[in-house]
């Protein structure tokens, strides 16, 4: 299953992303970048469906809560920046 | 035992905070250091913290709620963020060591005191804004003496500060949880806490409330960016290096969720009527109180000393009877210079919202038989 990655600059800014997502009813989890997106070593994303992805950017923009990075793919195929 | 010693750690905590300590030193592990639920639940703690404590002081963004592990550490960081060599610093004549030390260690200061009597708060604002306009860099005040429980005018101060372009350090560590603080009102650059005091934390807890930019203090993991050998630029990383004292900010948080639940204004209240009560037990020509009758100038701490007798001794006298107070500087030198108190220091007395009536009546029994007792010895 493809996936969105919203990567974060902190882990405490993943935590608040995915508590806004949740409070407005979109499902969303924390994780560990994957290394090959994070050349800078341990860094946090949240990750969500594709279904749910305009609406995750929509509120970002509306809570003014910025991100590093968007990326698409899965665990399998591994992930690339999306430019928006 | 009578507990009168919570100005330096209030050793009776809510139910709920030992509870928290408990429950997190066998469900938690490390903050961001691994993929477990015990990691996650830990982080989710310190988010709520975070949330919780910005809420109490008024700081929107919980990013900037740092966690120390006491006050001082927390002055240290906000005094090397900012104050350099060569500048122009003023403080309150009623700083504590946790203050003072830190600019000793900075070398070329020029360092006003503004040492004006208790209470005085039109005397205080006077002279700082004379100063001011004389030109200064940073001003780091505290919020109430730790000796005298005064409540120096920092919303007037964070005013005159940004009016005359100075930066603000505040140190609230005798007023987080007794007096509302609303730092992004004050634009405030920094305002350091304990957490073990009048929030009913532990001992090793404690917090930074930033609004400037700081610098990083101590350098080490962070688990963020951990290729880079510099530290993060982001706040909470860039000031939180090595494991956190997650135990401790479990109780942290059940102690802030306390002072919420029954309010500072009802907890100063409290403390408030014991010490006027000590006040009125206390009025004997020999025995000189800092008191003041005014809720909003002095906290539920009350300094005394008594004619002809050495603080220390008093001390240990009611430390033998069971009763804990603190005897001689308080660690605040400069605090008793400005009242004149230096030579012997002073006995305070200082207040929790679990201290009651009975204790206080108990505490002035103790100390007139010792008084009556010496008197008669000698």
């Amino acid at each position: 299953m493809v996936y969105y990655l919203i990567m974060c600059r902190s882990l405490t800014y993943a935590q608040r992303i995915v508590q806004m997502l949740e409070r407005a009813g979109v499902n969303a989890w924390m994780i560990r970048s994957p290394a090959d997106i994070s050349p800078s070593g341990c860094s946090y994303s949240v990750k969500i469906t594709q279904k749910n992805l305009s609406k995750a950017l929509m509120l970002l923009n509306r809570f003014n809560l910025s991100y590093v990075g968007i990326y698409v793919g899965s665990s399998v195929e591994g992930y690339e920046e999306v430019a928006l | 035992m009578i507990y009168f010693d919570s100005a330096a750690t209030t050793m009776q905590k809510p139910e709920s905070v030992v509870d928290a300590v408990t429950s997190a030193m066998g469900t938690m592990a490390s903050v961001g250091r691994g993929n477990s639920s015990a990691s996650q639940t830990a982080s989710e703690l310190m988010l709520c913290c975070r949330e919780e404590a910005g809420e109490l002081f008024g700081v929107s963004d919980p990013e900037r709620v740092i966690f120390t592990f006491n006050a001082t550490h927390a002055l240290n960081i906000a005094i090397h963020s900012l104050v350099k060599s060569g500048q122009k610093i003023l403080i309150s004549g009623y700083e504590h060591n946790a203050v003072t030390r830190p600019l000793a260690s900075i070398p070329n200061l020029e360092i006003k005191v503004i040492d004006t009597p208790l209470f005085r708060n039109d005397l205080f604002l006077s002279v700082l804004e004379k100063q001011l306009k004389m030109g200064a860099d940073v001003m780091v005040c505290t919020h109430v003496s730790n000796v005298f429980g005064y409540i120096l005018p920092i919303k007037e101060v964070a005013k005159l500060c940004k009016k005359w372009g100075c930066a603000l350090i505040v140190d609230a560590s005798q007023s987080a949880g007794v007096v509302p603080l609303e730092i992004e009102k004050w634009q405030a650059d920094f305002v350091a806490m304990p957490g073990h005091k009048g929030l009913y934390g532990p001992q090793g807890t404690g917090m930074l409330l930033c609004q400037a930019e700081p610098l990083p203090f101590m350098f080490g993991g962070t688990g963020s960016q951990s290729i880079e050998q510099k530290m993060p630029t982001f706040l909470p990383d860039k000031l939180e290096a090595g494991t956190h004292n997650v135990a401790g900010i479990a109780g942290l948080l059940e102690g802030i969720r306390f002072v919420k639940k029954n309010g500072e204004k009802k907890i100063a209240r409290h403390e408030n009527r014991l010490k006027y009560l000590l006040a009125e037990l206390l009025d004997d020509s020999k025995i000189h109180c800092f008191y003041h009758s005014e809720d909003l100038l002095q906290v539920g701490v009350l300094s005394f000393y008594v004619d002809g007798y050495d603080c220390g001794e008093i001390a240990d006298f009611l430390s033998m009877k069971g009763v804990a107070v603190r005897s001689g500087l308080h660690c605040a030198p400069i605090a008793h210079k400005t009242v004149g108190t230096q030579e012997k220091g002073t006995v305070r007395v200082s207040f929790s919202y679990f201290n009651r009536e009975e204790e206080v009546v108990n505490f002035v029994q103790l100390l007139k038989s010792y008084l009556y007792m010496e008197k008669r010895e000698s």
